[in-house]
């Protein structure tokens, strides 16, 4: 038994959209789009934040675990709320004990590797479950929309038998400020990449990684793989600055993902990890106003997670798009009229929330135990034999379901017509009304499975806020 | 033991204002229409009316909650009016009322009036409806025509029928009811289709398209009831009775367990059965001899075929095929139109089926009277396919 990183999971949402749609549509205004038109870039749907994105990478990542966390820390520079615990929604939506402690971490893109740094060099600690996520909006034309991708990581520290140990890290700071978002604004600010790459990456991140070398004790020639999260040119300059081969930078996931901010390091961590065999050193750079540096390194149980957790599955299963004012409606940078009925008044009573909390955003339905049927919502009469205070608090979250009936309505208002929802039935006798999410017209089928993702549920545009509940989607491929 | 409301109570007076895009009137006008038709029907003064019940569905963006709509509307003179609500079958809802008010002995004459103004929301289909603070927060903001299309895709599922052929069946249907429009200057859509544009319209929610869907439209109707006795006293010579009022709301049983398999109405069999039992019917094939069902869309009316026990199950697509609820066909339904083209003002809906039934139970339906009909059925179903209100009426001739 010993502490260290037992799990990891990543996330990357379905939808994506080919670099080349936006360079051409923008081409007008900035007919140097192009140079960076190759790929594509995954981009959260309308009903997904950085929350979101985190609560899947944390599915992932607990698969098979006990899900007994005690400190639960989210790292992003996109959260929703700025005051309601973004934590406390994650951890709700995982079902987490209430006696978790829930930490959010923001204001720079190293936000996921700094706690990552400081949980990996402690001795033991509490069973913690680390997010890392990010939702950045960027600006129509800039480069930034070009480059950035969204996505979440997760990793799971606790005493165990560990699949990689941090043998060493270090932290620089240093205040480039090569790119900056004021808390009230919605876009980067980003200066020019020549500055950036040769002050910043090539004079800081070396100063980090040399130093963590040498609190693992290693020399940077015995480290498998470097996990730099900038594109593959950076990386390249700093790998022959740092005199090891270039065949030793994981890839950035530039053409199938962007730059996911404080998400990318455990993105790239979590992918590397799918591949490593054991007793191999991976080096993590975090980068942003200096940098951090860690050395991982794997141990033989790395192989049993293997081929169950990790963005690779992710990647696979996409929905890329071509149309760029798509893009840009789902989110939010283009205003479609979408008529009088997306006027719709979304207030949400706190106090009713409150009541059902459990109910909404664990999706906690009721097993009979008179009669064993489960239901949802669950309710004091089990809605078969009417047994009364009968029902024991059972998740729905996790379930299969099939789809019994469904339609696709262009009446409704959905930020993504159609409108697509359904009867979904379970096992047990459980069956429920839902909105989907992530199918295209003509993919969902009666009789199709399905699985369940947490989401936005509605905007309250008047009131700033979101309500979050679950959806069934596709199943992973 | 209880002998239910079968020839307690007789109609004497109805009336039934033009349904369509009124944007001449507000709710008052419509119901005063549709109250001055029904008053001299009725032969009777408004005072005599001793109490009233007032069906209003969308009281947010129309007339407003409580007695008020109606009793400022008519001016009554201060006698006891409730307003019921009950989604699609709010209109017969207020019926009930004022039939079970003169059964009980309560009062000799009773005012059901239905009302809705649906055209001031400034876009169209039906406004949508806030679910109650719990609900809101996990259901999905369907609309009618999103909830009823999962009838079709979980029937055809069920009973292994093409699509495009359970599509005809449906075309079919609204063929029918836009024939019988044509005939009735009450109605909203008088316009002739063809099975073609049926099956080519634009697709609302799949499967439904745009001809598969009833009007949206305002109306109010109403109807005067009195105990049979007075009504003979009166000097009524043909009455028609109430046979049967029966109302089926879900228990959460359909969307909640899987043992619906959301391919038909639970509650409309429920509401069926037992107001056959009250009417004392019981082959109801046979025995009725013509209806006016909730075809809110047409794979409604084909569904509630096999609900009503008048088709075998899976064998609704061949009777509409066959013709049997066409004007000429064994059972005429929706002679008047139907939701489809004489209109929906929910409130008023439950309504105007009973006028319907009425007028054609006195022979006195002009052009569009169908044969000497006795026995008529009227059926609605409020809310949507999974969660609903359904009541079934039966009203009849009643020998002297």
């Amino acid at each position: 038994m010993s502490y260290g990183i037992l799990s990891f999971g990543g996330y990357v949402p379905t939808l994506r959209i080919n670099r080349q749609a936006i360079a051409q549509a923008i081409a007008w205004a900035v007919p140097a789009a192009k140079g960076l038109a190759k790929g594509e870039r995954a981009f959260a749907n309308w009903d997904e934040d950085s929350l979101t994105l985190a609560v899947e990478a944390a599915r992932d990542c607990l698969q098979g675990f006990p899900r007994e966390v005690a400190q639960l820390q989210l790292a992003s520079t996109t959260l929703p709320f700025a005051d309601r615990s973004n934590s406390g929604v994650v951890a709700d939506a995982l079902r987490l004990p209430a006696t978790v402690t829930t930490e959010d971490l923001s204001g720079s893109r190293r936000a996921g590797t700094s706690a990552l740094l400081r949980l990996g060099v402690a001795p033991t600690g509490p069973a913690t479950l680390l997010l890392a996520a990010d939702c950045r909006e960027t600006r129509p034309g800039s480069p930034q929309e070009m480059l950035y991708g969204h996505a979440a990581a997760a990793l799971l520290f606790g005493e165990g038998e560990p699949i990689a140990t941090v043998q060493g890290a270090a932290s620089v700071h240093e205040d480039l400020v090569d790119q900056y978002r004021s808390a009230d604004a919605d876009y980067d600010y980003a200066m020019e990449e020549r500055w950036i790459r040769e002050e910043g990456y090539n004079k800081i991140i070396p100063r980090a990684v040399r130093a963590a070398a040498l609190s693992a004790g290693i020399e940077l020639a015995e480290v498998h793989r470097f996990i730099i999260p900038a594109t593959a040119t950076v990386a390249k300059g700093l790998a022959k600055l740092l005199g090891v081969n270039e065949d030793r930078l994981v890839d950035p996931l530039a053409g199938q993902v962007g730059d996911c901010g404080a998400a990318h390091p455990l993105l790239m961590l979590s992918f590397a990890l799918e591949t490593a065999v054991p007793g191999e050193t991976l080096l993590v750079v975090g980068f942003g106003q200096g940098a951090d540096a860690l050395v991982i390194k794997t141990t033989p149980k790395l192989a049993a997670l293997q081929g169950s957790r990790g963005p690779a599955r992710y990647l696979a299963q996409k929905r890329v798009i071509d149309n760029y004012t798509m893009f840009l409606s789902l989110r939010d940078r283009l205003q479609i009229d979408f008529g009088m009925r997306s006027e719709r008044d979304n207030r949400t009573s706190q106090s009713a929330f409150y009541r059902r909390r459990q109910d909404i955003t664990a999706m906690m339905g009721g097993r009979c135990s008179a009669c064993n049927t489960l239901q949802y919502p669950r309710s004091q009469i089990c809605v078969k034999c009417a047994a009364m205070d009968a029902q024991v608090p059972e998740s729905l979250a996790e379930l299969i379901g099939r789809v019994k009936s469904y339609t696709e309505d262009w009446l409704a208002y959905t930020p993504l017509p159609p409108y697509i929802y359904g009867n979904v039935e379970y096992a047990d006798g459980a069956n429920c009304m839902l909105e989907f999410t992530d199918f295209a017209p003509g993919g969902v089928q009666v009789g199709s499975e399905v699985r369940m993702v947490f989401r936005i549920k509605d905007f309250d545009n008047r009131r700033q806020f979101r309500r979050y509940f679950w959806k069934p989607a596709p199943l992973l491929a | 033991m209880a002998k239910g409301i079968k020839d307690k109570v007789a109609i004497i007076g109805m009336g039934c204002s033009k349904f369509g895009e009124r944007w001449d009137c507000g709710p008052e006008e419509l119901i005063l229409e549709a109250f001055k038709e029904a008053l001299a029907d009725a032969g009777i003064a408004r005072e005599e009316i001793e109490m009233a019940w007032l069906g209003l569905f969308f009281q947010e963006q129309s007339a407003g909650k409580s007695a008020l709509p109606l009793s400022l509307s008519l001016r009554l003179p201060n006698i006891p009016v409730t307003r019921v609500e009950n989604m699609c079958a709010t209109g017969t809802e207020a019926l009930r009322g004022a039939v079970y008010a003169v059964a009980a002995g309560a009062c000799d004459v009773a005012l059901a009036m239905g009302v809705e103004k649906l055209k001031d929301t400034g876009y169209a289909g039906l406004p949508e409806r806030t679910k109650g603070t719990f609900d809101d927060l996990w259901l999905p903001n369907a609309t009618a025509p999103g909830a009823f299309a999962q009838l079709a895709s979980a029937y055809a599922a069920k009973h292994k029928i093409p699509m495009q052929d359970l599509k005809r069946a449906m075309a079919h249907v609204s063929v029918k009811s836009h024939e019988n429009g044509l005939l009735n200057p009450k109605a909203h859509l008088r316009k002739r289709i063809t099975e073609d544009d049926a099956l080519k319209a634009a697709i609302v929610a799949f499967p439904l398209g745009l001809l598969d869907c009833c009007g949206v439209s305002d109306g109010a109707a109403c109807a005067i009831v009195t105990t049979v006795e007075k009504a003979r006293a009166m000097g009524f010579k043909d009455v028609v009775t109430v046979k049967a009022l029966q109302l089926a709301p879900s228990n959460g049983l359909e969307m909640s367990n899987t043992s619906w398999d959301g391919s038909y109405l639970l509650t409309t069999r429920v509401a069926a059965k037992r107001a056959y039992q009250e009417a004392g019917i019981t082959n109801p094939r046979a025995e009725i001899s013509m209806m006016e069902v909730h075809d809110c869309f047409s794979v409604t009316e084909l569904v509630v075929m096999e609900d009503l026990g008048i088709s075998p199950e899976g064998g609704a697509s061949k009777d509409i095929l066959d013709g049997v609820f066409d004007r000429d066909g064994a059972i005429p339904c929706q002679v008047d139109g139907g939701l489809k083209c004489f209109g929906h003002p929910i409130g008023a809906t439950g309504l105007r089926m009973a006028y319907e039934m009425y007028l054609q139970l006195l022979g006195r339906a002009g052009e569009r009277q169908v044969g000497s009909p006795t026995i008529g059925l009227t059926h609605n179903l409020g809310g949507h396919p999974f969660r609903n209100v359904a009541s079934v009426s039966i009203l009849g001739l009643h020998a002297t």
